[in-house]
Formats: C-alpha cells, sequence, structure tokens
C-alpha cells in the first residue's frame, strides 16, 4: 500500500471526544490532592505516576519497590518532578501500616497485583492498577469483589481503550464498516532465538529477593528476571499471552461485547529458545516463545498468536489484530495506527494514524483523568476492574489450557472449567510462607 | 614528512597530557577503544571531509558478525568482535582491503535482552599482543598477527565476580605491565603479559564503561565505574582513593569519563545526567551537575572547552509490550528523543542541540566531527560551538548503528548491530 493510496480520516474526528472532557476533568479536580502511594517503582510504574503528577491531582507519599536503587532513582526523580518527598520502603507491608492514602498504583510484577491491590483497597484505597489483575483467575477475582465490596474505585492499566486511535477505531468497527465479522486474528510477534542459561547468582546486595518472589515460588536469582525480565518467567507473570495478550483479548471483548468465550484452546512451547532450565546454577526463561490460543465465542472464533523468532519484519504488522469482515479486513494497531482494506478495490484504504505519548506509545495521561474522574463521579471508570479481569482471564485460561495440552470449556458464568477438577486446580495456586492466596 | 613531524608533535602531546604512550603504535594508529589518547580524538589531518554529490567511495564491505564493537587498528590490521551462530569471534582483518586474515571462535550466548545482543567491547592492541573480554568474561591474549594464542581464561569464573545485566562490555586497558579490566565492582588487574591476577575489587555489580587511566601528581589512577559509584582507583594496587556516587537506571554507567587536568567530566543516560569534578589524590569535589548531557552508552568528546556527545535515551524498558513491535516509523520517533549536543565543559550549560540523528556516536579529527547516526548516516561537519552544519553526509549503512565510527589512515569504518562493516575512503586528492 503506497501512502498516495491511502485516505486519512479527519483527525479531529478520533480526537474531538478525547480533548472535550479533559479540561473538564483537570477544572473539576484542581482543588484535591489525592495522598497516593506508587507500589512497584520500576519503568512502568514511573509512567504512570509522571503522568499523575502532571496532572497535579496527586501528592505522592510513598514508594515501593523491593529493589533499594530503584526506590532512590524514583524518589529522586518524583521529587525533582513535583517537589514531593515521598517515603520509601522495600517492603509493602510497612508502607501499609505507616502510611495513610487515598489511591494506589500497582505496577509490580504480576504475581503481586491481587495481593497489593487488595491490601489497598482495604485500606480505604482506590487503586490504579497495571494488568493482568491477576497471576492467577481466583486472585483476579477476588480483587473484583474487594472493589465492589468496598466501593472503590480500581481502575486497570488497560491504555488501549482510552488511546485516541483505539476509540476510533472500535467505532469504525461498530458502526459496520467492515461488515458482519466472522473471525479475529489477534497477534504479537518478536524476534529472538536460542536461548542459553543464565547463571545464578548472589541477588544484587540492594535488592530484597524474599520480597520480590513474595507469594511466588522462591528460585534462585539471576540477572535475567531482574530488572526488567520477570515477564517470560511463569513464577511471576504469564509470558507473552499475559503481557501483550490481555490488550488485545480486551479489545475482542471491547469489540463484541462478549464477556468471555466458551471454549478454549492453546499450543505452543519453546521450538526456538529451547528447553527451560532451572537448577542450582543456572536457568532460563520458562515462558512459551510461540503460542497459538483459540478463543469460540457464541458468534465468533478469535486467534492468539505470538513468536519470539523470525521477527524481521516481513509482515507489514507485526502486533495488533485483524477483524475480518464482510467488507473488509481491519488492522487495530499500535503505533501503526488502524487501517482498513476494503473488499472492493475501487474503494480506498482507510487509514487513521496512532496518537500515543511517547517514549512507550500510551495513553496514560487519558486513564489517568479517566480514573480521578470515576473517583470524583462515582461512576464505573473506562476500565473498570471487571473489565481487566474479563481480559486478564481470556489471557490465563490460554496459559491453562496450554499447561494441560487439552481444550477446556468454561462456565463464565460460575468462573469455572466445566467438568476438569485439574484444570480447575490451575485456577489458583499455593502462596509461599506468610502470604495467604486471597479469597474471592 | 609532514607526517614524521606530526608523529613527533603526537609523542610532544602525549607526555604533556595525562594519557598513555603507547611505544608500539604509529601515529595513525587507533590501536584501542576511543583511540591513542583514550579521547575519541585522532590527529589525522590529510583526510577529505568532503565527498561527491553521488557519496563516498566504498573501500569495501565485511560481515563480522553481530554485536556492537568498534574496531582497532595498527599495522594494517583491523580487529574487531563479531557473534554468528552460537558463538563469539574475534576477527582480524586488513584494514585497507577488508580481506580476513585470522579469526578466533568461541562458544557465547546471543543475549540479545533489549537489544540485538553479541559482543560489546572492542579489543585492545598492545605491540604484538591483541586483548579481548567477552560478555561472559573470556579473556584472550593474542598474538596480534597471527591470532595464536597466548593464555586465555575466563576471568569472571577465575574471581567470582557478578556479570552485570548486560555482560561485561569494558575493552582491556593496557597500563604498564598491567592489563585493567572493568570487571567488579571497581576494576581488576592482571598482568598483560602472563594473566596472573596482580589485584580485584568487590563483588558488586561492573559498570559498562571502559577504565580510563590518568595521572595525579605523578601517580597513575583510573575511573572505574560500577552500577552506583565511579572509583578512582590506585592502579598499582588497586585502592579505591576516592569514590562518587552515580546510581544510574540498570547500573547503566557506560560512557567514557573525560579527564581534564584535575577534573573529570561523568555522564550517564535514563535520566542521569552529568558532572564535573575536580580532584586530587584524596578527594573531589562537584564542581556542575545537571541533566543537559546523558551519555546513555556512547561518549562524548572534549574540543577546546566544550564537549560534544549524544544527550538522552534510545528507547530501552522492559521485555515485554515495549520490546515489540519496532517499525520504520517508529524509529523516526526515536530519532527525535536523542540529540546531539554541544555543552561548556565549564559550566555544562549548553550551547547547540539538533535531533534526527537518534542515537548516533562520534569521533573527531582535524577540527571535524565524524558522526554516525542511529540509521546509518554519516556526517561529517566543522568542530563548532555555533551549531552542526555537516559538508559532507551519506547514508553508509542500513539498520541500527550505535558504535563509534573509526578513522584511521583515512579510511572511515562504520558497523551496524547485525554486523555490517564498512570501510569509506575519505583520502584527500592529493594523496591519492
Amino acid at each position: 500500500m503506497t501512502l498516495q493510496r491511502r485516505s486519512f480520516l479527519q483527525a479531529s474526528l478520533a480526537s474531538g471526544a478525547l480533548l472535550g472532557s479533559g479540561p473538564m476533568i483537570r477544572a473539576a479536580s484542581k482543588a484535591k490532592k489525592y495522598r497516593t502511594v506508587l507500589i512497584g517503582s520500576g519503568w512502568w510504574g514511573m509512567n504512570i505516576l509522571r503522568e499523575a503528577m502532571a496532572s497535579e491531582n496527586c501528592q505522592v507519599v510513598a514508594l515501593v519497590d523491593a529493589d533499594q536503587d530503584v526506590l532512590e532513582l524514583a524518589a529522586e526523580k518524583v521529587k525533582s518532578l513535583s517537589g514531593d518527598q515521598p517515603k520509601t520502603y522495600q517492603d509493602v507491608r510497612e508502607m501499609l501500616d505507616k502510611e495513610s492514602f487515598e489511591i494506589a498504583i500497582v505496577a509490580t510484577p504480576d504475581h503481586w497485583h491481587a495481593l497489593n491491590a487488595i491490601d489497598a483497597i482495604g485500606k480505604g484505597a482506590h487503586v490504579f492498577v497495571e494488568k493482568p489483575t491477576g497471576h492467577t483467575i481466583l486472585e483476579s477475582r477476588a480483587m473484583l469483589n474487594a472493589a465492589r465490596a468496598a466501593n472503590r474505585t480500581v481502575q486497570v492499566g488497560l491504555h488501549r481503550r482510552i488511546g485516541p486511535h483505539y476509540v476510533s477505531g472500535m467505532k469504525f468497527l461498530r458502526d459496520g464498516n467492515a461488515g458482519d465479522i466472522g473471525m479475529v486474528r489477534m497477534f504479537a510477534h518478536s524476534s529472538g532465538g536460542k536461548e542459553k542459561p543464565t547463571p545464578n547468582s548472589p541477588p544484587p546486595e540492594n535488592l530484597n529477593w524474599d520480597l520480590y518472589c513474595g507469594p511466588a515460588p522462591m528460585r534462585p536469582y539471576c540477572r535475567k528476571i531482574h530488572p526488567g525480565g520477570f515477564r517470560n518467567f511463569l513464577d511471576f507473570a504469564n509470558g507473552t499471552l499475559g503481557d501483550w495478550g490481555v490488550h488485545w483479548l480486551d479489545q475482542v471483548l471491547w469489540w463484541s461485547d462478549e464477556k468471555f468465550p466458551k471454549k478454549i484452546f492453546s499450543s505452543g512451547g519453546r521450538p526456538i529458545s529451547g528447553k527451560a532450565v532451572l537448577n542450582d546454577k543456572e536457568q532460563t526463561t520458562d515462558a512459551p516463545d510461540a503460542q497459538i490460543a483459540v478463543y469460540e465465542f457464541e458468534s465468533f472464533t478469535a486467534t492468539w498468536e505470538h513468536r519470539k523468532f523470525a521477527g524481521n519484519g516481513a509482515e507489514k504488522h507485526s502486533v495488533g489484530c485483524y477483524f475480518y469482515g464482510t467488507k473488509g479486513t481491519f488492522h487495530m494497531g499500535w503505533r501503526d495506527g488502524w487501517t482498513f482494506h476494503p473488499s472492493d478495490s475501487k474503494q480506498q484504504v482507510v487509514h487513521q494514524e496512532a496518537e500515543h505519548q511517547e517514549p512507550d506509545g500510551h495513553s496514560i495521561k487519558l486513564l489517568w483523568a479517566d480514573f480521578i474522574s470515576a473517583i470524583e463521579s462515582g461512576k464505573k471508570p473506562t476500565c473498570d476492574i471487571e473489565i481487566g479481569h474479563l481480559a486478564t482471564n481470556m489471557s490465563l485460561l490460554g496459559m491453562i489450557s496450554h499447561k494441560l495440552g487439552r481444550s477446556i470449556e468454561w462456565d463464565g458464568a460460575k468462573e469455572r472449567i466445566i467438568g476438569d477438577e485439574e484444570a480447575n486446580r490451575l485456577l489458583r495456586r499455593e502462596y509461599r510462607g506468610p502470604w495467604k492466596y486471597p479469597t474471592a | 614528512m609532514n607526517r614524521i613531524v606530526t608523529g613527533i608533535l603526537c609523542l610532544a602531546i602525549n607526555f604533556f597530557h595525562h594519557t598513555l604512550f603507547n611505544p608500539f603504535a604509529s601515529a595513525e594508529d587507533w590501536p584501542v577503544y576511543r583511540g591513542p589518547d583514550r579521547n575519541g580524538i585522532s590527529k589525522e589531518k590529510d583526510w577529505s571531509d568532503q565527498w561527491p554529490a553521488s557519496g563516498p567511495t566504498i573501500a569495501w564491505r565485511s560481515k563480522v558478525g553481530i554485536g556492537f564493537s568498534s574496531v582497532t587498528i595498527a599495522n594494517g590490521k583491523l580487529y574487531t568482535l563479531g557473534y554468528t551462530d552460537d558463538h563469539e569471534s574475534v576477527l582480524c582483518l586488513d584494514a585497507k582491503t577488508g580481506q580476513a586474515i585470522w579469526k578466533h571462535d568461541y562458544e557465547a550466548p546471543l543475549e540479545d535482552r533489549f537489544f540485538e545482543g553479541g559482543p560489546t567491547s572492542t579489543p585492545t592492541i598492545d605491540g604484538e599482543r591483541l586483548y579481548s573480554l567477552s560478555r561472559q568474561g573470556e579473556l584472550f591474549c593474542f598474538e596480534a598477527s597471527s591470532g595464536k594464542i597466548i593464555w586465555a581464561k575466563n576471568i569472571q569464573q577465575e574471581v567470582g565476580s557478578r556479570i552485570p545485566g548486560w555482560g561485561f562490555a569494558a575493552s582491556p586497558v593496557v597500563h604498564q605491565e598491567k592489563l585493567i579490566l572493568g570487571v567488579g565492582e571497581s576494576g581488576l588487574a592482571v598482568d598483560k603479559m602472563t594473566g596472573a591476577l596482580l589485584w580485584k575489587s568487590g563483588d558488586g555489580e561492573a559498570g559498562y564503561m571502559t577504565p580510563l587511566p590518568f595521572e595525579i601528581n605523578h601517580q597513575w589512577h583510573a575511573m572505574i565505574a560500577s552500577g552506583k559509584f565511579y572509583h578512582c582507583v590506585d592502579l598499582s594496587t588497586g585502592k579505591v582513593a576516592w569514590k562518587h556516587r552515580w546510581l544510574t537506571t540498570y547500573g547503566c554507567n557506560a560512557a567514557a569519563p573525560i579527564v581534564s587536568n584535575n577534573r573529570v567530566f561523568l555522564s550517564s543516560g535514563y535520566g542521569r545526567g552529568s558532572t564535573l569534578l575536580e580532584f586530587n589524590q584524596e578527594s573531589y569535589k562537584v564542581l556542575w551537575s545537571n541533566k543537559e548531557m546523558q551519555n546513555q552508552f556512547n561518549s562524548s568528546l572534549l574540543i577546546d572547552g566544550h564537549l560534544y556527545g549524544f544527550d538522552g535515551d534510545e528507547k530501552g524498558g522492559e521485555e515485554g509490550e515495549a520490546g515489540t513491535g519496532e517499525s520504520s516509523e517508529e524509529r523516526l520517533n526515536e530519532a527525535d528523543r536523542v540529540q546531539l549536543k554541544c555543552i561548556d565543559f565549564e559550566t555544562g550549560k549548553p550551547r547547540w542541540s539538533i535531533s534526527g540523528l537518534g542515537s548516533g556516536s562520534l569521533m573527531a579529527a582535524n577540527d571535524r566531527l565524524i558522526v554516525l547516526s542511529q540509521s546509518g548516516e554519516l556526517c561529517i561537519a566543522p568542530v563548532s560551538t555555533m551549531g552542526f552544519r555537516p559538508t559532507a553526509r551519506a547514508k553508509v549503512l542500513d539498520g541500527k548503528c550505535w558504535t563509534v565510527p573509526v578513522l584511521c589512515n583515512s579510511l572511515i569504518y562504520c558497523r551496524n548491530a547485525s554486523g555490517d562493516l564498512v570501510c569509506i575512503d575519505v583520502h584527500s586528492p592529493t594523496e591519492k
């Protein structure tokens, strides 16, 4: 497709609605400064906090991270950006004991999300929690129940529900411009190769490894896990499906107004990176480097695929989802915006550019404003905990099927896997040490 | 004739500056990372800073494997490191023709977390010997001409130092009879002839910068970084004379410090910024500190009281979302986040900055900046505190270029992450 052939939608069409709501939110909340804590103060947590500070409706009172160096850097940044001098804590329990706060941002590795969010809700706080909402389905459910019981606002970091091109693309789809959609294909591809084990080593002196592992099993430390590598260690996260997957699975739920699939099958493994290794001396990641998941809904089927090799850009898009309709093919992308390729060759390709906050290509500014607005109006936020929970469930059900090597049938109303007790046991997991699995 | 005079001048300058003098290297050689004076500045003058609109003459192209190792050159031979199919190679090429002379392979992982992976340090030539250090601590001493191994060991396993997150990136540094390595929290030294350990430092994670030797009151020291401190290390004992807290995200203290008289300039990316310290043998004080120049991994140049360097971060991010979905459109956006900048050494105040070159790198020669942009554009521009006005520019490579270009004997060597090495002929017309 050449640039000349593209016809661009009026930019104002996509951004108008959002611009309309922005200043109003700011004006309404100017008087109020929410006492805010950040739990998980690394790269992404600071992305959120930066927007929270820029909105001028928060006062940062505390930062939590198992890594003392991360805390020091984050505190320095907070001071330079807002003038606030937050207290810093390696142990979240100590922070919960000592601080009073109205908002908690939770941006730890996945295995800590539910405990932190539920504890913060228990302290009366509203919560902005990163996706996925849980490492297992029942802890995500417990978070949802806790939020409802305490009547607290919980916004999930699904910024792809609020970013301008996603909003305009979804409107385009839902207005029927792609016709009847018969199939959806979601994907996230990247490059990589064979993985050699990384030697285990004592954790850096600045890292409290016991607290990092928290409720997850205590595995030997290696430099590949921290900083920033937890996603491909299944003790702490759920690989690419539990990361990218949640965003694109959520797009499918958003488009379809469905709450859950009926049947799920996933297959995959580590054909290129190789068998996972974990012993006294060394370890590799253990998340799949290639995975396919099939989600059967009442009226359509959606597929997920990811691979972490052959990332040489041979395909036009490396992330996103294709909606295949009677009037053409619609691609919802990330930095590549959205594009509609009509079946009728006489019609022009329709394209909408992405509009993001850089460098990381997100829309947290909008999501934060929406969060504050929800707290103040008492209405549900755009990425309410239930929305996050349902999208997270999709990814976790895919992982359960992948682990079991068989398809599962999901009773979404009861949140049970039908006729498969072994599978139902994977809806939760054992917690380590003093940490207790949250009950729904 | 001209060259002999230049050579003698070089000798004189070398002795007056606080730099290492290498008796084996000729004036035209570039035997160590950042050059004979370890400052990224070459003394070559007889080269052309212009080329026709059709572009410069490409002398040769070669494939050296994935990685970010720069080149070193002596006696007509060029050395670099690269990764191919489960192993790394130390390569020796003919500097004029690009023809392979020798190669040594050893097993090594790609380790491509957040980047393309492959070796990140540059081999060091010391007379008849060549030293190289891998990200995993494989240390080699070769006969430079033949590639015969004189001695080899895994220094990380020998001393038990932690491997930092992205492996060891420091180039080996020859200082008198010692080989100084950026392994351990404030480096270590081995006997350069035998490899025998002379001293080592604590178990904290090493930084990624190459140790920089300099003299304080006729006693040799070196700046050596961990992820949290810059240490001033007494090279005779390995003892830390003083250290400056310099905590950087990911422990990424990677750019070379710059020492001028009794002052040292330090810079890191990820929001850390830069500082100028004034020091003596026992202590130091901070002269200034700001965020104007954040060298993420490539280093600045100090020329006539001004620093020239790349300020800002290439997208790092974590494994996961940010690591996926690169497109060319995205790279254009990225290019605007990093700027080529000039700041005043004395005050830290900015003079000029330009964007559009991405996370590039630069060296200088004959009052010209030789800049390689992230996307492979080579630019030659006069050194000026007034702005950046290239007299020549040409796209010489595709893909990501984070490795600093090297001018040596009127040839400029540029390399990209996937291992294309291109040699550009910049002989001046009279020389040809």
